[in-house]
């Protein structure tokens, strides 16, 4: 609507301290996929303040009359699809035809956080206000995420009502959660540690590495080692990849991490995967005994931590791909945990 | 990221990203530097290229990066942290050019003083493991050792061993997978390929040199065993020969010697087509070059241990794990011990000995006749042809022969034509450095000497299989031996191993050692002359060759013998035993003349009765009559009971007549006369009018002996010469009684001309009374040749152009042409009657024949004209001098 009519008020939103806070830059999925476009958004975490100016500009000569200004703070979960199509199964993979949608597609299916106040009385607009608002502590439950299929999106919202159609500004922003304690799976592999052993600070500090034993009867027979199942985000995954038995001619060898958005209402939901890193480390066709080193920075990705909620959830998969002479591909996948530390 | 699709291509992108690059590092632009890197690294990706195409894109990249890499050290703590840059570069994509990347990176790092080196090299060499294509990461591991020449930390050699090492072990393994990449038949492309990357995993060898220096601890207990673990695991053939190769050539010397034992010990283990003898002998040319250095530094070569010993114990424990061992592996390996025995212990030939032993045991082993392409391991073996090093003297081959039993064993089991050539060999050897001054071969005893006859024994008893062969005639050949036609009646092919043969019994005889007493030297070489003639004698007919040679020495020995016997102070038991010696010589060489006879036939009856009448002069010149007389009368029972040939004849007995004619010592017993009425006889006997006129006339010198002034004779003084002018004259009316009955009137012409030069030769050396010759004797003798020249004259035909030239001038016809004659042939008669055409220019040969074409009539009719005018002319001549001759009518 906005298009047609030439809206009579300016809403402009500035938070404090925008110019000087830590930014993040986000792809921006309403534009196809050329990497020149990002959003750049100012960069908050759990239990902080969120302050700022709202500017309400009139145009010159004009006059705006309202029935009052409310600034609200929203966070919101926002799917595409929340059901499947019902053939196929319970869990679904959604075709790449989605990735192209636009943020309108999406519609919020939770609004987990809103708090709003009044910033004036209904009235009559003549000259440009400023008016200042703040969310003391304010607590943010998801940390912000972008995907295929699902947004969590964090906005402070201006509302002007009218009699007519409001007149509302968005200025969204971006929300980091760090987290030194892991997640859900490790929290359990850790409490039953603590039950069965007394020196649990020793556990926590020493992760044990992950041995997979993977194998073709006959044909290959790998160990595939690495330091342990959480990462942090900036950490660096090393392993190893021990060859046991191979008969295969391998071309090369890849390691990837997938990260696997799962949403929508349990039992139909739809899995997403996107490989985040392809890397490859290995090149030819190493014999019994050789042994191939893994090392796999992550800081210098963009990559998402674990997340679960009743919605969707995310989780990250390193996944090793063989790839032989002729084309055909291997691969193991293999839970990891990331997750995101200062 | 992906790479070209054509090598040319992939060429092109380096030289862009390469120039990309580097305006960007002048830039300061590190990240879109490394990015143009990446992008130029990512051609190092292809497949498919082959060594000398990924070599060309390989040096253009290393050149690149060297660039990068002076500018990463450069800026380090001001633009960037090269710590930081290690990392950053490990987030690239792709395998090889993250690994280029880091390795450049690092590398730069560890030029900065501060960089933590160890953990970055260690860290380096194990990220490589990511690469397993061979050639890829071959390169790349190359390129880890290029790049990091300069930078290991110093004063660490273990450390800088163990990375040389796991890289050395690395790049080999790759190397051996290469061999069993792609389709099966593209093998040998692989094996090609793989020798064209040898290089680079050799250069981690040579790099390992370098490091450990001359620390022989190090290399004897941590380096040496890991390397000849892998290379005895890796089970591939072009390794393991490749690499024990370069082990032993860039290691020093010392080294070599104090891990002989490992060394030697990692070749049992191979894989078993590795031809371990090219790799023993690699090592023995380090030992022996090392000897030379050494050498050449005026140093000896210490070693500890007896290397011989060593090698031989090697070789026996090889045979016995190893029986799978062709002769070819094992004759080579055999002979570079033998080169090692050679230069390190020369004078020890017991060594020799025990290989010759050795090898003969593997031949019989063997079984099977020896193929012909392995002889030549044998021959190499036998006549040690190629160690440079060895001066192959004869006194090297004497002393092998007399000291090595088993060399004879060995040559005995090679095949015959095989050994012969081998014997010739070392029969050259033998007589070729004999002549050389100061380097004089002795044969210091009859067992030694024996021992050399027993290897030329097979040489002694080679027959020469006659390629032409003539249908033989019995009925012609005096022998009765059946086996007579297999070398053809008197087939003179001359076999040049015979000769040497006869060349050797010269040299055997010159060669034993000098004794104190003269006599008991003589006795020496009697013995050995008696032990060459025994050996020989094996050779059947092949004494025809050798035993002219072994009689010949038999008459030097008279010789000697008589001189030293006639030398003033002997006693008169010496003397006596210098009388009997000298009989006892003569009866050796009759046997030995007998022995030729009988076993050789006919094919050498001229031979035979050659000997006989030159022993019969010996005998004469010594004089011994008696032995004179009875080779003379062997000759003439030679001559009456075997020569058959008309020609022969002939010569044979003017040979004997000259023999005769110069004897002294046959006048008691009467055996002189009795020998040249014989003579005679046979002269008179012969077939042809014209030999039996020439012999006669001929043999009127037996009854005229003249002057010998080497024994002291000179006409006028002497006045006991054997003459008897009647018989003189006898002979020479005889022979013109048979010249007048000639029917050929050419010959009778010439003959009665020749006769004539003959009273000439008595006219002038002799008085009329003595010798019967008389003035009217010869006039008449001219007036004979006079009437039967006019006669021959008539035969004369008027020659063919005359008649032309005759015609033509009739006609009036002056022809130029016509009008100069062709000078005609000129001939002249010889002594034994054949024609000898002189020939027109100087230098040509003349040709004789036996009988002229009668085309020639008037030539031959000209040749007693001629010489009966020069007989004539020489007459006038003599008036001058001799008043004589005035008497005489011409």
């Amino acid at each position: 609507m906005s298009l047609f009519f030439k809206s009579p008020l300016d809403i402009e939103v500035l938070l404090d301290g925008e110019e000087s806070r830590k930014h993040v830059e986000v792809p921006n999925n309403t534009a196809s996929d050329t990497k020149a476009l990002r959003d750049r958004l100012p960069l908050y975490e759990d239990g902080e303040s969120i302050s700022g100016i709202v500017t309400l500009r009139v145009k010159e000569g004009k006059r705006v009359e309202h029935l009052g200004v409310k600034v609200s703070v929203i966070g919101s979960i926002d799917m595409i699809r929340t059901h499947g199509n019902g053939n196929g199964g319970s869990s679904k993979r959604l075709t790449n035809s989605s990735s192209g949608l636009s943020d309108a597609r999406k519609n919020s299916v939770e609004q987990f956080l809103c708090f709003s106040y009044d910033l004036c009385p209904a009235g009559e607009l003549q000259h440009s206000q400023s008016y200042n608002f703040m969310f003391k502590d304010l607590a943010k439950r998801h940390e912000s995420y972008r995907g295929k299929n699902v947004d969590v999106s964090y906005y402070v919202k201006v509302t002007v009502i009218r009699k007519a159609a409001d007149i509302t500004k968005l200025k969204k922003f971006w929300v980091y959660l760090y987290n030194n304690v892991s997640l859900p799976p490790t929290s359990v592999v850790n409490q039953r540690q603590i039950e069965n052993g007394e020196e649990n600070g020793l556990v926590r500090n020493e992760p044990k590495p992950v041995k997979l034993d993977i194998g073709i009867e006959n044909c290959l027979h790998i160990e595939f080692e690495y330091s342990k199942s959480q990462y942090s985000l900036k950490e660096v995954i090393v392993g190893r990849i021990y060859f046991l038995l191979t008969r295969l001619k391998i071309k090369h060898m890849e390691l990837s991490l997938i990260a696997r958005e799962s949403s929508g209402l349990q039992p139909s939901n739809y899995l997403i995967d996107s490989t985040v890193i392809r890397y490859e480390i290995m090149d030819g066709s190493p014999v019994k005994g050789d042994t191939i080193p893994i090392r796999l920075f992550l800081g210098g990705y963009e990559l998402t931590p674990d997340m679960s909620c009743n919605y969707f959830n995310i989780k990250n998969y390193l996944s090793l791909v063989i790839i032989d002479e002729d084309g055909r591909r291997y691969f193991k996948q293999s839970e990891i945990v990331l997750y995101r530390s200062r | 990221m992906s790479y070209s699709e054509t090598l040319e291509q992939a060429l092109i992108v380096v030289r862009q990203q390469a120039v990309l690059m580097q305006r960007c590092i002048q830039q300061r632009k590190l990240m879109d530097a490394l990015k143009h890197a990446s992008m130029m690294l990512t051609e190092l990706r292809k497949p498919d290229l082959s060594p000398k195409q990924y070599y060309e894109l390989y040096i253009m990249i290393f050149d690149s990066l060297s660039l990068l890499s002076s500018y990463l050290t450069d800026n380090h703590p001001k633009l960037h942290h090269l710590a930081d840059l290690y990392e950053l570069v490990q987030y690239a994509g792709n395998v090889v050019p993250r690994l280029y990347l880091m390795i450049t990176v690092g590398t730069s790092y560890l030029k900065c003083a501060d960089s933590p080196r160890e953990e970055i090299l260690k860290d380096m060499i194990e990220m490589c493991r990511g690469v397993q294509n061979p050639m890829r990461g071959l390169f790349l591991r190359y390129y880890l050792s290029q790049r990091t020449k300069q930078l290991l930390p110093e004063n660490a050699i273990e450390f800088n061993a163990n990375f040389v090492i796991t890289n050395f072990i690395e790049m080999n393994k790759l190397w051996v997978r290469l061999q069993h990449q792609g389709p099966l038949r593209e093998r040998e492309q692989r094996t090609k390929e793989r020798k064209e990357l040898q290089i680079l995993i050799g250069s981690q060898l040579v790099r390992l040199s370098q490091i450990v220096d001359d620390n022989l601890v190090i290399y004897r207990d941590n380096i040496l065993p890991v390397i000849l673990e892998q290379v005895v695991q890796c089970r591939d053939v072009v390794s393991q020969e490749y690499l024990l190769d370069i082990v032993c050539q860039v290691f020093p010397d010392e080294f070599h010697l104090s891990t002989l034992d490992s060394l030697l010990e990692s070749t049992l283990h191979m894989h078993p087509d590795v031809s371990i003898n090219k790799n023993v002998l690699t090592l023995i040319d380090r030992l022996n070059g090392y000897i030379d250095r050494k050498e050449q530094e005026q140093e000896t070569a210490q070693v500890d241990s007896d290397l011989f010993k060593v090698f031989w114990n090697y070789l026996k424990t090889l045979n016995e794990e190893r029986p799978d061992l062709s002769l070819q592996q094992f004759v080579p390996l055999i002979e570079s011990i033998m080169a090692l025995s050679l230069r390190w212990y020369p004078d020890n030939l017991s060594n020799l000995n025990a290989l010759y032993g050795f090898t003969a045991q593997k031949c019989k082993d063997y079984g099977k006749a020896i193929p012909q392409s392995a002889e030549y391991l044998f021959v190499n073996l036998l006549i040690l042809q190629n160690f440079e090093y060895v001066k192959r003297s004869a006194a090297l081959f004497y002393n092998i022969i007399s000291q090595c039993e088993s060399f004879r064993e060995l040559l005995s089991l090679q095949n015959v034509p095989l050994q012969k050539s081998i014997i010739n060999t070392i029969l050259d050897t033998l007589l070729s450095t004999s002549t050389e001054n100061g380097d004089v071969l002795v044969i210091d005893s009859k067992t030694n000497l024996e021992n050399l006859l027993s290897v030329m024994e097979p040489l002694i008893r080679f027959r020469v299989t006659a390629t032409t062969r003539r249908p033989s005639n019995s009925a012609l050949g005096l022998s009765d031996d059946p086996t007579e036609d297999e070398e053809g009646n008197g087939s003179w092919v001359l076999d040049p191993s015979q000769e040497k043969l006869a060349k050797f019994c010269h040299l055997a005889v010159r060669s034993l050692p000098k004794e104190s007493k003269q006599y008991r030297n003589v006795e020496n070489q009697v013995e050995y002359l008696l032990l060459l003639k025994n050996w020989y004698y094996k050779g059947g007919k092949n004494i025809k060759y050798t035993y002219p040679a072994i009689i010949t020495n038999f008459w030097k020995l008279i010789r000697k013998s008589h001189l030293l016997k006639s030398r003033q102070k002997l006693t008169k038991e010496t003397e006596n035993n210098y009388s009997n010696m000298i009989k006892q010589l003569f009866k050796y060489a009759s046997r030995c003349i007998n022995d030729l006879f009988n076993v050789c036939g006919s094919s050498v009856i001229d031979t035979v009765y050659k000997l006989n009448i030159q022993s019969a002069s010996l005998a004469d010149q010594l004089s011994l009559g008696e032995i004179a007389y009875d080779f003379f009368s062997q000759a003439f029972t030679v001559f009456e009971e075997s020569l058959s040939d008309l020609n022969t004849q002939f010569q044979a007995l003017v040979y004997m007549m000259q023999s005769l004619q110069k004897t002294r010592s046959l006048y008691q017993e009467n055996y002189y006369d009795s020998l040249i009425v014989r003579c005679t006889l046979h002269g008179s006997r012969l077939l042809r009018k014209q030999d039996q006129c020439r012999a006669v006339y001929l043999c009127s010198h037996l009854w005229w002996a003249t002057e010998i002034a080497v024994i002291g004779e000179e006409e006028g003084t002497t006045t006991d010469f054997y003459r008897e002018g009647k018989r003189v004259l006898e002979c020479l009316q005889r022979s013109l009684r048979v010249a007048d009955s000639t029917m050929d009137n050419i010959q009778s012409c010439q003959l009665m001309i020749e006769i004539l030069n003959r009273c000439l030769y008595y006219f002038i050396h002799g008085d009329e009374h003595d010798t019967h010759v008389s003035v009217k004797y010869i006039n008449g003798l001219i007036e004979l040749i006079k009437t039967n020249l006019k006669s021959l004259k008539l035969e004369e035909q008027v020659s063919e152009q005359q008649q032309s030239a005759t015609r033509l001038q009739d006609l009036h016809i002056d022809d130029q042409d016509t009008t100069e004659l062709p000078s005609r042939k000129k001939f002249v008669m010889g002594l034994d009657g054949t024609y000898i055409e002189i020939p027109r220019t100087n230098g040509t040969p003349a040709s004789i024949s036996n009988k002229l074409n009668s085309v020639y009539i008037n030539e031959m009719i000209h040749i007693p004209l001629e010489h009966f005018d020069r007989t004539c002319e020489y007459i006038v001549n003599q008036r001058e001098i001799d008043d004589r001759f005035k008497v005489i009518v011409v």
